[in-house]
């Protein structure tokens, strides 16, 4: 080590040396990144469909004006994963760090550092893709179903007619093209790199330690800006491709940049409003969970906003699904299942979305409660009950999440009305020589879904919290009042 | 609560009354083990009413557990500790926190200050916790500050403070509900010597003029020889050929 350069091998062993939470990280990173290419291919899947595949079960499936709104929910779904995955890489990172740090005073630079945590990502995650790829690969084969079901037709002059053949469940006969399956392998991995090697960037490695580079007052105005824009453009987009033929790709981009505007927006804005009401509430209160929750939510606004982030995106995409739900329900008729069976297999993913969203606020909640272990232990030791400290977590977590989904809803609600209209026209007679007749009816606003989702996701968003207060109890032990900071 | 009872018959030199002679705080045979370690083998101590008396020992002697058994953070394993008659370690959890909230004071080497509160909140806290409006808690704060010299950095977050600053606002938070005994494990450890001596003369000073006990462990000489008395540990145990006076 005299060179100053240490060898790679030896920081690698070293950045491994700590043992489980090593691995777990490890192997963490790998499932969300398997689960990322999943999804991706899945969506690469349905753009990928042409005239000569289907015909499908699902009408989202099977009509082409349908599948923008399904590409765009599953690439959205990917974002509440690569959330999961950028926290999974955090998992004993600090350990991590710390050891690689003190390798810096046998010589070592950041760049090498921060190349040694980057590599140990890069490995897992491209281990991550190949095994997503090849559950790609075998589900295409296990699920390739089919059914008899009714499908729509839509002759050349523009006419709607209902059929009745084999349909195929999923779009499992669409061929996705081979260098398609490596830019998404090859973006997982190289994705999550980046995004281990910028989180590690944030963290300044001194000899000695290191310390979190100080978070900025969030910018009220610009996240206001983002938000009015993002939600603004999507109502105004929707508006525009009803009302004109617009190519799928640059729909799909356009709505897919203006809802991380909106998604972006939400997240500035719940840290501003979390650094407002801290503002607002610190200096007057004389309860002491009040009192910390509101100089933490000062001091750290982005740390509860990050852990609701995944949330707040999940509520987003659930608005929008229902508004999309009451829109295609209101156009068929009530007997029929189909529209329905296909939205209750989207509110399965959601669930499963706002599940996974429910995880990363507890890794990221649960952090915040390791990394101040020494002084929540003196607090305890001193007589400070933990009761009052777990309500001060509580309230540090969720007083920003609240405002930001009730405006997420609100947001994916209006996307979708306008998308799709705010009112259908209903197949209101069927007649074997084509003469069909249609009737105009309003779509109706989902008030009860809605308030489910919402509540949901903030009762899910509240017991996640109440789990990870489990590590509150093992980091207010005596031993720890004299830990590392 | 204890500390609005009057203290004048705590005083140690006062001497004549019978509560003055009973021992505020009193350990009897504790025993205490971290999973197979025995940290404590069976010591008995006593610290009398106003009384400082120093723990020293070697490193690893088990003087923190010592002094987390007698503050009631730990339940011993076996033994019991006292304090004003009343049995410590018996109690339940919330009792025993309750008990260090209002009648102990609790002072350690570092960290103990919450980094997101101004120093005065900090101070305030212990108050604000047993029900003191914050107006009130904070004015009281604010004389504590005085007390140990720091007034000025009232408004002043712990990041912004120095070591010996961040000392001496911890110590005024262990003594602002105006407790029975003070525990100090290693106050002056992570300080230099001239700010080690400035912390340790004004918590004896503040504590001779509230007649508080103090048990402050210590490794450094001239730290403990602001005690009445010192107390060896070696080994779990008291080591009583070096035992100090009056034991
Ligand atoms: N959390 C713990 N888990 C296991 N063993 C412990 C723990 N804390 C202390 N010990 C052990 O108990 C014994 C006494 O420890 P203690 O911290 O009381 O010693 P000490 O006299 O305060 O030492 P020092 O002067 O170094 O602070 C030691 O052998 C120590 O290794
Ligand atoms: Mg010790």
């Amino acid at each position: 080590m005299s060179s100053g350069t240490p060898r790679h091998s030896v920081l690698l062993r070293l950045a491994l040396s700590g043992g489980r939470s090593d691995r777990l990280r490890i192997a963490l990173t790998a499932v969300g990144s398997a689960a990322t290419t999943l999804l991706l291919l899945t969506a690469a899947s349905v753009v990928c469909i042409s005239t000569g595949d289907g015909p499908y079960r699902l009408a989202v499936l099977d009509q082409p004006g349908l599948r923008p709104g399904v590409i765009i929910a599953l690439l959205l779904l990917t974002a509440p994963l690569a959330i999961f995955m950028g926290l999974c890489t955090r998992v004993g990172a600090p350990a991590r760090d710390r050891r690689l740090a003190m390798f810096r005073m046998a010589g070592a630079t950041p760049a090498e550092v921060t190349r040694i945590a980057a590599l140990e990502t890069g490995l897992a995650a491209l281990l991550g893709s190949l095994f997503g790829v090849a559950a790609f690969a075998v589900g295409r084969l296990l699920l390739d179903r089919t059914t008899m079901g009714t499908f729509m037709v839509i002759a050349a002059d523009g006419s709607k007619r209902s059929d009745i053949g084999i349909v195929r469940l999923l779009p499992t006969d669409v061929d996705v093209p081979f260098p398609v399956i490596v830019a998404v392998a090859a973006l997982v991995t190289i994705g999550a790199t980046v995004a281990s090697a910028v989180a590690l960037r944030r963290v300044r490695i001194s000899a000695f330690g290191m310390t979190r580079s100080v978070p900025t007052n969030p910018p009220t105005k610009t996240a206001a800006l983002l938000f009015v824009v993002g939600s603004g453009g999507l109502v105004g987009l929707g508006v525009v491709s009803r009302s004109s033929a617009s190519s799928l790709p640059v729909l799909v981009g356009l709505s897919f940049a203006l809802f991380a505007m909106c998604v972006v927006g939400l997240l500035m804005g719940s840290a501003s409003l979390s650094a407002s009401v801290g503002r607002l509430v610190a200096p007057r209160v004389s309860r002491p969970d009040l009192l910390i929750a509101g100089r933490r939510m000062i001091d750290a606004p982005y740390t509860a906003s990050r852990a609701a982030a995944s949330v707040v995106l999940a509520v987003l995409v659930g608005g929008a699904v229902l508004g999309t739900r009451a829109n295609f329900l209101a156009s068929q008729d009530p007997s029929d299942t189909f529209y329905a069976d296909t939205f209750d297999l989207l509110s399965i993913v959601l669930g499963a979305a706002i599940v996974l969203s429910a995880a990363n606020l507890v890794i990221t909640t649960s952090e915040a409660i390791v990394e101040r272990r020494r002084t929540l232990a003196a607090l305890v030791a001193g007589g400070t009950p933990r009761a009052v400290l777990a309500r001060a977590a509580i309230m540090e977590s969720l007083v920003p999440l609240v405002p930001s989904v009730a405006l997420a809803s609100a947001a994916g609600l209006l996307a979708a009305r306008s998308f799709f209209g705010t009112t259908v026209e209903r197949l209101a007679s069927f007649d074997v020589d084509g003469g069909n007749e249609f009737a105009t009816v309003d779509v109706p606003v989902p008030w009860t879904q809605l308030v489910v989702l919402g509540g949901g996701a903030i009762a899910i968003s509240v017991l996640a919290t109440t789990i990870s207060l489990v590590f509150l109890r093992a980091s207010t032990r005596p031993s720890e009042i004299r830990a590392a900071a | 609560m204890n500390r609005h009872a009057p203290i004048p018959s705590l005083h140690p030199a006062g001497g004549a009354t019978s509560d003055a002679d009973r021992p505020v705080l009193s350990a009897r045979s504790i025993v205490y083990s971290y999973g197979n370690t025995p940290a404590l083998r069976g010591v008995s101590v006593q610290v009398g009413a106003g009384e400082i008396v120093a723990i020293t020992g070697p490193s690893g002697s088990g003087k923190s557990t010592l002094m987390l058994c007698l503050a009631g953070v730990l339940q011993p394993d076996a033994g019991d500790v006292e304090f004003r008659g009343r049995l410590v370690s018996d109690a339940s959890e919330s009792e025993r926190s309750a008990l260090r909230r209002s009648d102990f004071g609790i002072l350690f080497q570092f960290g103990q200050l919450v980094p997101e509160l101004t120093a005065a909140e900090n101070v305030a806290l212990p108050l604000l916790l047993s029900g003191v409006k914050r107006k009130a808690a904070i004015t009281a704060a604010t004389t504590w500050l005085d007390r140990f010299g720091v007034a000025d950095h009232a408004a002043s977050r712990p990041t912004e403070m120095s070591g010996g600053q961040v000392q001496r606002a911890a110590a005024a938070r262990a003594m602002v509900t105006e407790p029975s005994v003070l525990f100090a494990d290693e106050p002056t450890g992570a300080l230099d010597a001239l700010a080690g001596e400035q912390v340790m003369s004004q918590i004896v000073r503040v504590a001779r003029e509230s007649a508080t006990s103090v048990v402050i462990i210590t490794h450094d000489a001239t730290v403990a020889a602001y005690g009445d008395r010192e107390v060896v540990v070696r080994d779990g145990m008291i080591d009583h050929a070096r035992d100090g006076i009056g034991s």
